[in-house]
């Protein structure tokens, strides 16, 4: 399993739980989870590039 | 109007003992307390995500955090917020616990990639199934639909 995928699953479960445990409606959860999903995996991947590009 | 505002405070300040006793199932065991309530769904993925981390914390090499540190000789102030996250398992780390598994640090999983991620992986799971055993106290208090 890549990094990348091992960060997927994490935001996944996260995501649901998060969506699942703080918003009221069924549409309502899946719009919040989705959000946490992809701020999890932008940010994550944001981090990595500049991480990257850093000498030490 | 004011006495609709102080029975609705009191309403929301009361739990009844079936909430305190929601919650505690679900914290003993992840997604319980929701289907006790009939909750079948919420209660599968909430627990199923929290067996989920678990188990694959468990595989990727983690280990569980004891609140004493006699197993690594490190300060137990140190051990002791991972320890609470490892605790909100419940169960799961009372089952460990008793059996001592995984709470040592064996260097050939620290040697392994994956052995950070298992870690946080198991402190995650904890803390989600806290969330999860707050959603089953709300809901058997009547806070949550």
């Amino acid at each position: 399993m890549t990094h990348l995928l091992v960060m997927m699953l994490f935001a996944a479960l996260v995501g649901a739980v998060m969506g699942m445990a703080s918003r009221e409606t069924p549409r309502e959860q899946f719009r919040y989870g989705l959000k946490v999903f992809c701020e999890f995996v932008v940010i994550g991947l944001v981090l990595a590039w500049l991480l990257y590009f850093l000498p030490f | 109007m004011a006495n609709k505002d102080k029975s609705e405070e009191k309403r929301q300040e009361s739990a009844p003992g079936v909430a305190w006793l929601m919650g505690a199932l679900g914290w003993f065991l992840p997604g319980a307390g929701h289907v006790l309530q009939g909750r079948w769904g919420r209660g599968l993925l909430l627990g199923g995500a929290v067996w989920v981390m678990f188990i694959v914390g468990v595989l990727f090499g983690g280990h569980l955090f004891s609140f004493t540190a006699a197993d690594t000789g490190t300060n137990p102030f140190l051990q002791a917020a991972p320890a609470i996250a490892n605790l909100g398992t419940g169960g799961l780390y009372l089952f460990c616990s008793l059996l001592g598994l995984n709470f040592a640090e064996l260097p050939e999983q620290m040697r392994r990639a994956t052995f950070e991620y298992g870690n946080t992986f198991l402190w995650v799971a904890g803390l989600l199934n806290y969330l999860a055993m707050l959603d089953a106290f709300d809901i058997a208090a009547g806070r949550k639909s």
